[in-house]
């Protein structure tokens, strides 16, 4: 095999198929939004602004998602072709790279996946989240100079220290908000139908948990190679049509747990992955399946482990922005740490991967404290993978075999020193 | 000025070690900070003394125990520091939230050395009353943490530390102004030994040394005037040798666009009663940096520094990995060929090794803006 070559992913789950129908259709009313005078507003993900635009019938794009469906379809090298000629560095995060790159190139090109990413008529660019999202959002307010533009401000605070004054401020940037949405598309917010929206989000949480909880079984019901569910927790929170597919996966994630079908035939060890996945190669979550690993958990799925209040939608929108990225970025390390040993207890995981992510210094920062805190505190013991969650050209599958399969026989050298 | 009374700085830098635990000794607490976006008036009306950490050059081996080689030099110098015990005079760190990797770096600083208090203060970005308001609660938090650990935080504290750092950053923004006009007698090197001894010296100390630099007369006479005049932009720059290597290569560094420079010594708190609004003007107003603000500002305050001070070009002297300066570049540099004014990036890494690569493109650099002056004279 060459030795960057990609691998598929193999899929188990029937919904995981029904995904790509989900996936067509959410493009497909971006692209069509335009025809029908609906504004298109790019913004980042995790945060409570989504909802708010599936209440005022606004359609929300998230550049961020789209870069995992160039990788998809091998669009990056391209896209890094047009960004890296503008001047932007290869040490850059490789979504920034891919994005820039994408309005400045591809963009017109009708034939690219499922028909592109139509343009803005709003800009949503965040003050606050990691450096590169709120850099990325400045580009894009100077490719597309007819936007109207929002700039949102959001406390950067460990979950553990949020308190009312921080809860206060969202709340008021959430008004501000919807003010400028109202005059800058002439809709008006309805404040029942934002009670509705934010109940869909908060059931599409509640399921979103409870499939999770299935994964705590032995043998595990699916594994990360299935991750691509979570589309719908990025881009379609706050519809029903996120509740419905969600709904779909947990039934058939709650029968293949009762029935005790596993991944693979014989799960020996679980395994839990850190930081975001090699988008361009996902096969990788499979690797591991040869020498009898499952990808059980990950850092991502967290993120969405949060409850809404819809009876006070603002304030729940308003926690929700502030809980959901902090799980993944470098404000709390202690968070993560907590979380990742919370998730490796319950899921009763025997290995991890570190992903040394080249393309997210936020998210990699502290991996070296998660991996000390796993080995004092659980036993467990992980790997480090250099890569990078974008860009093929910082990943060695050469090495990375080398250093999973050196992992998966000490895995199986342990386990069996226990049982003698 | 005098050679001597630069030395004094000089002196204050190379001593500093032995400053500092002479400090602990005395039984002062000492915070240290890495940015300087930190509310350090905070910190200085509590009792304490801010300390910006210096990563200083050198090589990186214990500290990729913690650090990804991904990050910047800077904080990866600061991290081998740490490691090595050279922070051990330190009580506490705070830090105003800027970029990512200063911030996840304050996560796990604790680590590798022990404190009492490690912060990270999240500043607003936006301005207006909303913005103030929380900002108050922001700094209450950080008054908070500070009394708890023996603080003495009080806002009439607050006026007189503000009092203290307006006179600083007045002396300082001074220099810059005359360096503006061609009228400083001492070269960029010199100027930034000055700014970087304020990292280590108490600010009272700090404060009465730059006072002894008001006294004219000046013994050389305003700045030489050869060498092709240049903005240099960037985040830090600790140490001169960057700034004699430009003019060695040809150049003459006439304004700064740094986080070690005058980005930092900005004066003004507006004249509010409050001094917590104060603080919050300040914020608000200070000469932007990449990791909290658009790039499209940035190159209105470099064309307008370019435009006081007869530059002909930019030197971007970028810390490796540094995420907000690499991003800002690409805009940066075309709204500067916009107006006129070429730029060049360079990278720098821990050791400071400048090297001849960079020495020559520099000079192409230089030689580049002379032939096209050259050529609009003609
Ligand atoms: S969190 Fe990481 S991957 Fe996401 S945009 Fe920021 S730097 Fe890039
Ligand atoms: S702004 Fe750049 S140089 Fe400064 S700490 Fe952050 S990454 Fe390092």
């Amino acid at each position: 095999m060459n030795a960057n070559a990609k691998t598929k992913t193999r899929k188990r789950l029937q919904s995981s198929k029904e995904l790509g129908r989900v996936i067509t259709e959410y493009y497909m009313k971006c692209t069509s939004a335009k025809s029908e005078g609906i504004p298109v507003g790019w913004m980042p993900p995790m945060n409570g602004v989504i909802e708010l635009f599936y209440a005022m019938d606004l359609q929300p794009v998230f550049p961020e998602n789209w870069s995992p469906v160039c990788a998809a379809f091998g669009l990056t090298p391209q896209n890094f072709t047009v960004s890296e000629n503008m001047g932007y560095s290869r040490d850059l995060c490789g979504y920034l790279r891919n994005i820039i790159g994408y309005v400045h190139g591809m963009i017109d090109d009708k034939n690219s996946p499922f028909g592109g990413l139509p343009e803005p008529d709003l800009l949503l660019t965040p003050w606050g989240g990691c450096v590169p999202v709120m850099k990325i959002f400045h580009a894009l307010e100077r490719r597309f100079p007819e936007a109207k533009i929002f700039r949102g401000d959001l406390p950067q605070v460990p979950i553990e220290e949020i308190n009312d004054d921080h809860i206060a401020y969202v709340i008021s940037e959430m008004h501000r908000l919807v003010e400028f949405l109202s005059h800058a598309t002439g809709r008006r917010l309805d404040l029942d139908r934002l009670r509705e929206t934010v109940a869909l989000s908060d059931q599409a949480c509640a399921l979103w948990d409870e499939i999770m909880t299935y994964r705590t079984c032995i043998p595990a019901p699916f594994s990360a190679a299935e991750m691509g569910i979570m589309f719908v927790m990025v881009t379609l929170q706050g519809t029903q049509t996120a509740v419905d597919y969600l709904t779909m996966v947990r039934d058939e994630v709650r029968q293949r747990a009762a029935d005790g079908a596993g991944v693979i035939e014989n799960e020996t060890f679980r395994l839990f992955w850190d930081n975001i996945p090699l988008w361009y190669n996902m096969g990788l979550f499979n690797y591991f399946e040869a020498a009898g690993g499952v990808m059980v958990a990950e850092t991502y799925s967290a993120a969405w482990s949060i409850r809404m209040d819809p009876s006070d939608p603002f304030r729940a929108l308003a926690l929700k922005t502030l809980y959901s990225y902090p799980m993944v970025s470098c404000v709390s390390i202690s968070k993560r740490k907590e979380m990742v040993i919370k998730a490796c207890r319950d899921y009763h995981i025997d290995g991890v991967i570190l992903h040394r992510n080249k393309s997210c210094a936020p998210i990699t920062l502290g991996q070296m404290a998660i991996k000390r805190q796993l080995e004092d505190e659980l036993g467990i013991p992980s790997v480090i993978i250099d890569a990078d969650h974008m860009d093929a050209r910082n990943f060695s599958m050469a090495q990375f075999q080398t250093r999973a399969d050196a992992f998966m026989e000490m895995l199986a050298a342990k386990k069996q020193h226990r049982a003698s | 000025m005098s050679s001597h009374q630069i030395q004094s700085f000089a002196d204050a830098l190379k001593q500093s070690a032995d400053h500092f635990h002479g400090l602990q000794q005395s039984g002062r607490k000492m915070i240290g900070y890495f940015c300087t976006y930190t509310p350090i008036e905070i910190i200085h009306a509590a009792g304490f003394i801010p300390v910006r950490l210096r990563g200083g050059p050198g090589t990186v081996e214990k500290a990729y125990s913690h650090v990804p080689d991904f990050i910047c030099p800077y904080l990866k110098r600061c991290m081998e520091n740490a490691t090595d015990g050279r922070y051990d005079f330190l009580s506490g760190l705070v830090q105003g939230y800027t970029c990512d990797a200063a911030c996840g770096v304050v996560n796990i600083f604790g680590d590798v050395v022990d404190l009492e208090l490690i912060h990270a203060v999240p500043l607003p970005y936006a301005d207006g009353e909303a913005a103030r308001r929380y900002f108050h609660g922001v700094i209450t938090t950080l008054a908070d943490k500070l009394n708890a650990m023996d603080g003495r935080f009080s806002n009439e504290a607050l006026q007189r530390s503000i009092a203290l750092y307006e006179k600083i950053y007045g002396i300082i923004d001074q220099l810059y102004q005359q360096r503006l006009d061609g009228d400083l007698s001492i070269d960029a090197g010199d100027l930034q030994t000055i700014m970087d001894a304020g990292d280590v010296l108490t600010p009272e100390d700090y404060l009465r040394m730059l006072e002894t630099l008001k006294k004219p007369p000046s013994e050389h006479g305003p700045q030489a005037i050869d060498g092709c005049p240049v903005i240099i932009s960037g985040s830090l720059i600790e140490s001169s040798v960057i700034f004699n290597l430009i003019a060695s290569a040809g150049g003459r560094v006439v304004a700064d666009d740094l986080c070690t420079g005058w980005r930092r010594a900005y004066p003004d708190y507006g004249h509010s009663e409050d001094p917590v609004d104060r603080l919050f003007y300040r914020h608000c107003t200070r000469r932007p940096c990449p990791s909290r603000s658009l790039a499209v500002d940035r190159s209105r305050v470099l064309t307008d520094l370019a435009a006081r001070s007869g530059a002909k070009g930019v030197v971007f002297m970028v810390q490796k990995f540094c995420t907000p300066h690499l991003a800002d570049y690409p805009i940066l540099s075309d709204e500067l060929k916009a107006h006129g004014l070429p730029s060049l990036l360079l990278e720098i890494d821990e050791t400071w090794q400048t090297g001849e690569q960079l020495n020559n493109r520099l000079e192409s650099f230089f030689d580049m803006i002379a032939a096209s002056t050259a050529e609009k004279l003609s």
